[in-house]
């Protein structure tokens, strides 16, 4: 609480100064009206604080006055002198106590109930002559006043000035252009070549102008505390308008946003709180009937994940009934009554966000008034944020929000379309996926390109074709990266791209109109070097494309099955054709991945048959069951957690479900048989694959890599590299790894124990053994020598 | 009387830009393109921590496009809150204008017609007053301009 506290002190000791001149004319002329209104309101003030911050002594002087300067604003009372002496007496008390309070000492008692009750009519002669301020603290004994006086030059470190935010914006931008100044320097220092004299004196400037810019941006941060501290009087008021108990509990209020962000959440956490309180929680009398407490708890508990701030507001109410949101959905013609009953209840729950959908049956006076959810993720995703929701029927309703740090820096990936850098909002970015690297089928139905990817079919759009530059047709799909992107109301579709290039945090400005009307960009960055680049609008994008209506039920006829759900005993597995060209079924927990290889890289002689997948050896399996396809040949790599086992297939089908009771088979290779869809299919038995391996492989194991935990850019940038390459990946540090990735960046972060250590520094004039983190030739080098001593050192064993 | 004009020639031809309205006058150095904007639209330029959106003022007056933008001078002026930079073909002095912008019998031209406010003289000649709103605002329809 200790932002709201210096808050609360200073705006006192504002309002304090402020009257000042007030009260001494007041006291010259006590009957004039205008000078007892604006003493009578900053007792009121100052009263209304108080009870929020708990300070009853400090309410119970307040409200003596007020009630004192009521009776004569009233007229029923004439303020006299002896009235305004009081008045005055209590004022100067608030004063010092407010000192205390930021000192944080206790502040004596004594004389409180002296003060008010000279206050009294008639109290007559207390002997309050306007007290001077140091009588009262001498009158506080030894205690207060030393401890006050030693805390005086403490205080004093902490003072506050306000400031407009435009000041601070203004300084902001400057500092923002030092740093281009900064880069453009530091280009021109390089080209000019290595000068000591002049690279230190360099280097420092660099380092305070990054202090700098970290404590500007701090500066326009502040505690969600502020945020949260006005949601109590929120909560009691509409429980009590409702007829409801609800206690509030908060989590996380020392997290920082951004002034304006939190200003911007205000609206949506209001209504969302609304919902909750009138919808969610019942009324006292229904909860004792199911069990609950008698009072409703609503949670609201801040985390800050990297750049942005997750914030869950959880009540633990009825819970939303998906299946009326759906009956909705249906009514409202958004869906056919056949999709709804295919959707799963997270697809359900996500109605909620439709326009015009409001599960609210009787529209009470809090909520129900028109003003939908639909509302509230728009305004949610204005300031790039996103809102989700899930629910359980009788136990509550949780809203994940996720929100930027701030309105203007966005994380953002800037990928590469015929030679021009674009920058996505990370926000929507659900997975980065190569097709050259890893497993993708493309589809065509009709005019619409579809991938396969992690068992569903996902529509791509090639950014190239969005911005009208290449023919869709002629798209080399194979060669693209595929940016897979999900929208907030779920949908996910592929953006096919050249190349990500990178993870940074830009600060995005508005476009012209003109460009704006291209409904393509949200807005416009400048990268590190200076160069404009432009910041896409997803969502606008996704629109213009149809991928975000038609696709939801795309997505829900192909793949019904994508959710992890564990209703009834449902257990995932992957549907393949095997080289007999018949349909059989794998667990999907066994299969680490798809590997495409060439027939060149698969070795089989006699009872040994092996695969060569990237630098890594594995034993083959599945090849009995017919001729080896020629060309590409499609892996399953099995994992059993420590070995892993290479089986080729002739098509990956599919990803199902056992749904069905699993009939024994009169073949040890097999687990048994099941119905997927109606159709009677084989269940590979996995256990007997591995079992049958001779050795349980000296080169199965994948090696380890371990990143650094912290690292964003390791995490979003370098992990699909590493794991390209072959390695398995861990944070971890106290695992030994086979190599670990540091980041050659401020103090060495601990490391643990590994084979090697591989040092990526993000300046590309790197020395002393470190690795440019773009020299991606460099580093997937070095990976490739440590899985070389990997296996050196696994076949010694 | 004596409104100070940045003269400069667009398209080929003597024109002047009120030079209240011109904040600076660049190099472009380079510029980003702008897929599916307007073709007056050449792209973004960044001028110190700012973009600029870059405009090619022969487009915007109807004008077939300049061969070559990178290396030409802007004017870079602020519209509705947003900096542009006018692309023209060359940049010369500040000067004074000799006279209030006049109409010509007969106009001046197919192009000029939406964006000219008028002739101007000044010590160096004749030139055309342009419009900075209209170049801004790109090119009119073939059909309402005709």
């Amino acid at each position: 609480m200790d932002d709201l506290l210096a808050d609360f002190v200073a705006e006192t000791r504002e309002m304090l100064e402020a009257i000042g001149g007030e009260l001494v004319a007041w006291e010259a002329e006590p009957g004039d009206s205008a000078r007892l209104d604006s003493i009578f309101r900053f007792v009121h003030t100052v009263k209304g604080n108080c009870g929020f911050f708990d300070f009853p002594r400090l309410e119970k002087l307040s409200h003596a006055a007020e009630d004192a300067l009521a009776e004569c604003r009233a007229g029923r009372r004439e303020p006299d002198q002896q009235l305004v002496s009081a008045v005055l007496a209590i004022i100067d008390r608030i004063g010092e106590m407010t000192d205390a309070i930021e000192a944080g000492v206790d502040f004596s008692a004594d004389g409180d109930q002296a003060l008010i009750g000279a206050l009294a009519v008639g109290a007559a002669d207390v002997a309050m002559e306007p007290l001077p301020s140091g009588s009262v603290v001498a009158a506080e004994g030894e205690a207060g006043a030393e401890e006050l006086s030693e805390k005086g030059a403490k205080v004093a470190l902490q003072r506050t000035i306000r400031l407009p935010v435009s000041l601070l914006d203004e300084v902001m931008k400057g500092v923002s252009d030092m740093v281009l100044a900064r880069n453009d320097l530091a280009r021109r220092l390089r080209e000019a070549g290595e000068q000591p004299a002049i690279d230190g004196p360099f280097e420092r400037l660099s380092a305070i102008l990054a202090d700098v810019r970290t404590a500007i941006t701090r500066m326009r941060m502040q505690r969600l505390e502020y945020l949260f501290g006005s949601l109590p009087r929120l909560v009691r008021d509409l429980s009590a308008e409702l007829g409801k108990q609800v206690m509030v509990d908060f989590e996380g209020g020392d997290v920082e946003l951004d002034r304006e962000m939190i200003e911007m959440v205000r609206d949506p956490l209001t209504h969302i709180i609304r919902n909750a309180i009138d919808h969610g929680i019942e009324a006292p009398a229904d909860r004792l009937k199911s069990g609950k407490r008698e009072i409703g708890l609503l949670r609201f508990s801040a985390r800050q994940s990297g750049n942005r701030i997750s914030l869950v507001i959880t009540d633990d109410g009825r819970g939303v009934p998906g299946d009326r949101l759906a009956a909705k959905a249906v009514a409202a013609g958004i869906v056919s009554e056949a999709e709804a009953a295919r959707m799963t209840e997270r697809q359900k729950l996500l109605f909620m966000f439709e326009p015009g959908l409001s599960t609210a049956e009787a529209v009470s006076q809090v909520s129900g008034r028109g003003v939908g959810m639909d509302v509230v993720r728009a305004n949610i995703e204005k300031v790039g944020g996103t809102i989700d929701v899930t629910s359980k029927a009788g136990e509550g309703t949780s809203f994940h929000l996720q929100l930027p740090l701030t309105l203007s820096i966005i994380a953002a990936l800037t990928v590469e379309v015929e030679g021009q850098l674009y920058a996505i909002p990370r926000s929507y970015v659900e997975e980065v996926a190569f097709a050259n690297v890893q497993d993708i089928e493309f589809a065509r139905a009709g005019e619409r390109q579809l991938m396969t990817f992690r068992g569903r079919r996902v529509p791509c759009v090639a950014l190239a074709d969005v911005f009208g530059i290449a023919d869709p047709r002629r798209i080399a799909w194979g060669s693209k990266t595929l940016v897979v992107m999900r929208l907030a109301s779920d949908e996910v579709f592929a953006l096919g791209v050249d190349r990500v290039h990178d993870h940074e945090d830009v600060v995005v400005k508005p476009i012209a109109p003109a460009i704006m009307d291209t409904r393509l960009y949200a807005g416009t960055t400048l990268l590190d070097d200076g160069r404009p680049i432009l910041l896409l609008d997803i969502p606008s994008i996704a629109a213009q494309r149809g991928l975000n209506s038609e696709v939801r039920k795309r997505v829900v006829t192909v793949d019904s099955d994508d959710t992890h759900s564990t209703t009834g005993a449902r257990a995932p597995v992957m549907l393949f054709l095997g080289l007999d060209g018949r349909k059989r079924a794998i667990r999907l927990e066994t299969v680490r991945r798809i590997d495409t290889i060439q027939r060149e890289a698969i070795d089989i002689e006699g009872g040994r048959a092996q695969a060569v997948v990237g630098a890594d050896i594995f034993s083959l399996a599945g090849h009995e069951s017919g001729p080896l396809p020629e060309g590409r040949c499609r892996l399953l790599r099995l994992s059993d957690g420590d070995s892993q086992i290479a089986y080729i297939v002739r098509e990956v089908v599919d990803a199902g479900a056992i749904t069905q009771d699993v009939v024994s088979a009169d073949d040890p290779a097999l687990e048994g048989v099941t119905l997927i869809d109606g159709e009677l299919v084989p269940i590979v038995e996995v256990h007997r694959l591995f079992a049958a391996q001779p050795r349980p492989a000296r080169r199965d194991a994948a090696p380890v890599c371990r990143l650094p935990a912290d690292s964003e850019w390791a995490r979003t940038i370098l992990e699909p590299l590493v794991r390209a390459a072959g390695y398995t990946l861990t944070t971890e540090l106290h695992l030994e790894a086979d190599v670990a990735i540091i980041m050659d960046e401020g103090e060495p972060a601990p490391s643990g124990p590994a084979r090697a250590t591989i040092r990526l520094s993000a300046d590309p004039e790197v020395s002393g053994g470190a690795i440019y983190r773009y020299d991606r030739e460099a580093v997937l080098g070095a990976l490739r020598e440590a899985s070389a001593g990997h296996s050196a050192s696994g076949s010694a064993e | 009387m004596n409104q100070l004009l940045l003269m400069c020639l667009i398209a080929g031809r003597r024109a002047a830009i009120p030079a209240v309205r011109v904040q600076s006058v660049i190099e472009i150095e380079a510029v980003t393109p702008i897929p599916g904007a307007p073709d007056f639209i050449v792209g973004l330029t960044a001028l110190r921590s700012q973009a600029l959106t870059v405009i090619d003022c022969r487009v915007s007056l109807g004008f077939p496009a300049s061969d070559r933008v990178v290396g030409s001078r802007a004017a870079v002026i602020e519209h509705e809150g947003h900096r542009y930079a006018l692309v023209v073909d060359e940049a010369f002095d500040v000067v004074e204008a000799l006279s209030q912008p006049v109409d010509l019998p007969g106009g001046f031209g197919e192009g000029w017609l939406h964006a000219a406010r008028g002739m101007v003289e000044t010590e160096t000649g004749p030139a055309l007053l342009v419009d900075v709103e209209q170049l801004v605002r790109g090119p009119r329809p073939a059909s309402a301009a005709a």
